[in-house]
């Protein structure tokens, strides 16, 4: 991150923790949380699905753990915030066991593969009623004595921040280059002495963890959640086109992506109604193909034009078209 | 002294014997060559070595280490390096960067491994492209670039597969000249080459012929290329008492 990053990045951050002074509209704070949160959400996938390449559609997983880890272990007498890290482990667990099976495969192997757990989660969750409360849902406690919406966004905005300060700093070291290296080309990456199953579990673990503090704080927030909402594929389709949208594997991509597709979601919803999902997709589908590589990312290469990067400054990585990919690999063994 | 040996190392595809009963060792800063034809099994050798794939039968000694059963990672960091005959370059990545990658197997901080990479880069005169990402290389760079990302990595012994092949003669007897020097720092390496024999007669120590997975000659590149079984390897049995 060069200098003037930096200080844009401090600056966002700084300015956001100050919006709840100005603003003191519910409804305007809750849009905003939701955009930290998914900014949050986006950094955590990023670590996987940009970084490292390898694209989980099974985030919701570890989302709904998070959100269930808080509901049920502070049903059994556990204070809420203890049950919210504890949760978190639980979701590490997941990750764990997920990763260790889903990470033996590649491309769009793995990403059927991290749906199919992610499904398995849900579906565990739906039947039993039992534990879970089955379709019905769950009762959530509330992290904040002040049930105020300001405590929910100033902790989106502190998880955003360090998620925000965790991807800086792995950006910029050996992991974060061990990573990106599995992303470019996961032989090259063991040619040199590259663990890439454990790098690659790690960064799901470290993934899991923020992912699922977030869907605790969206639990407690809605106080009552069901297995449709926070585990369902919209959920895990969601939380990987913030980041993709906004540019997959940079630093600034998934907070660009969840402040421009979160924005655009809730404009749209309060102007077409009903036909809000469809002005979503297609806005989706036209930086799809008019921006693969997501909106930091275009601008990042396009600054590399003008002027020499220097080392560490990572353009944005550009994906390889399927005909492009056909012709590389046309005459490997 | 003996840095790898081979010993009677078969693997077999399906129905194909890729390499078959193949015995050989390589000794301590010897640049050897393995010549054989378009799928006479060398780069299936080199990944028996490197333990992208493991044999059905024999093993593998490295500094007297059974390396038979070990991952490609763990084959790195015991030493053995190697570059790909289908250069597979970290397109995203700067050529800096790329070579840093191979760097970090020995150090954690980035700073060292920068210092790493641009020495390496300067011994294979590629410091003018240091900041480029290595989507937009041609091959002749790309080529360096696999080398280079392997030596950062500091083996003791480096596995070139087809590293000249597709270059200019000119770029390939200066990349040849380079490679040369490997010995003075401690660097042993196997050479994997199809045809591009002025390379070979010009660097090699030591030459093993194999032919359909079969070892067939070893020795001195000039006596080696004279053998009339070598001959018909690469010519066809009418050619065998004619010579190259």
């Amino acid at each position: 991150m060069s200098h003037r990053q930096f200080i844009a990045a401090a600056g966002f951050f700084l300015l956001s923790f100050a919006v709840p002074l100005v603003v003191h509209s519910d409804y305007t704070l809750q849009i905003l949380f939701r955009v930290f949160l998914f900014a949050a959400l986006g950094l955590a996938w990023n670590l996987v699905g940009g970084y490292a390449g390898q694209l989980s559609l099974g985030h919701a997983a570890y989302f709904g753990v998070g959100a269930y880890g808080l509901a049920l272990l502070s049903k059994v007498g556990i204070p809420p915030w203890l049950s919210l890290f504890l949760g978190v482990g639980l979701a590490v667990i997941s990750a764990a066991i997920i990763g260790l099976v889903s990470f033996r495969l590649r491309g769009p192997y793995f990403a059927l593969c991290t749906i199919a757990f992610a499904e398995v989660v849900r579906l565990v969750a739906k039947n039993l009623p039992d534990v879970t409360g089955g379709d019905v849902g769950t009762q959530v406690p509330l992290l904040f004595t002040e049930s105020s919406i300001k405590s929910f966004y100033i902790s989106g905005v502190l998880l955003t921040g360090l998620a925000f300060v965790l991807t800086a700093w792995i950006e910029r070291s050996k992991f974060g280059y061990y990573l990106m290296a599995i992303r470019e080309d996961e032989d090259t990456a063991m040619s040199v002495g590259v663990n890439t199953s454990r790098v690659k579990l790690w960064s799901l673990l470290i993934s899991a963890a923020l992912t699922a503090i977030g869907g605790a704080l969206y639990a407690s927030l809605f106080l009552f959640i069901v297995p449709d909402q926070v585990m369902s594929l919209d959920m895990s389709v969601e939380i990987a086109i913030v980041p993709m949208l906004g540019g997959a594997g940079t630093l600034f991509g998934p907070v660009i992506g969840s402040i421009v597709l979160e924005t655009a979601a809730e404009i749209f919803k309060n102007i077409f109604q009903e036909a809000h999902l469809l002005i979503y997709g297609v806005l989706v589908v036209m930086v799809v193909i008019f921006l693969p590589e997501g909106i930091a990312g275009t601008i990042a290469n396009k600054l590399r034009l003008f002027k020499k990067a220097p080392a560490g400054s990572l353009a944005a990585p550009v994906p390889v078209r399927p005909e492009e990919e056909a012709e590389r690999t046309a005459f490997r063994k | 002294m003996v840095l790898l040996e081979a010993k009677h190392v078969s693997k077999r595809f399906g129905g194909l014997k890729a390499v078959n009963d193949v015995s050989f060792a390589v000794s301590r800063g010897e640049i050897t060559f393995i010549v054989g034809p378009n799928g006479a099994g060398k780069t299936t050798l080199f990944n028996l070595i490197t333990g992208v794939v493991h044999p059905d039968s024999g093993s593998i000694y490295f500094q007297d280490q059974d390396i038979t059963k070990l991952a490609p990672d763990q084959a790195a960091k015991l030493g053995i390096g190697r570059t790909f005959q289908i250069v597979k370059p970290l397109r995203n990545l700067t050529v800096l960067e790329n070579v840093m990658l191979g760097a970090f197997l020995r150090t954690s901080k980035p700073a060292q491994a920068e210092e790493e990479a641009r020495g390496i880069l300067t011994f294979l005169q590629m410091e003018k492209f240091l900041h480029l990402p290595a989507r937009g290389m041609g091959l002749p760079m790309l080529k360096r670039l696999e080398i280079a990302r392997a030596l950062a990595t500091q083996p003791k012994l480096i596995l070139l597969d087809e590293v000249v092949a597709g270059l200019p003669t000119v770029e390939a007897i200066k990349l040849a000249m380079l490679l040369k020097r490997l010995p003075e720092w401690g660097i042993s390496a196997i050479g994997g080459i199809e045809h591009v024999m002025q390379v070979v007669m010009k660097i090699a120590d030591r030459v093993i012929v194999i032919d359909r997975g079969v070892l067939i000659a070893e020795g001195k590149p000039q006596e080696v290329v004279d053998r009339p079984e070598v001959i018909e390897a690469y010519l066809g049995p009418k050619y065998k008492e004619i010579g190259l």
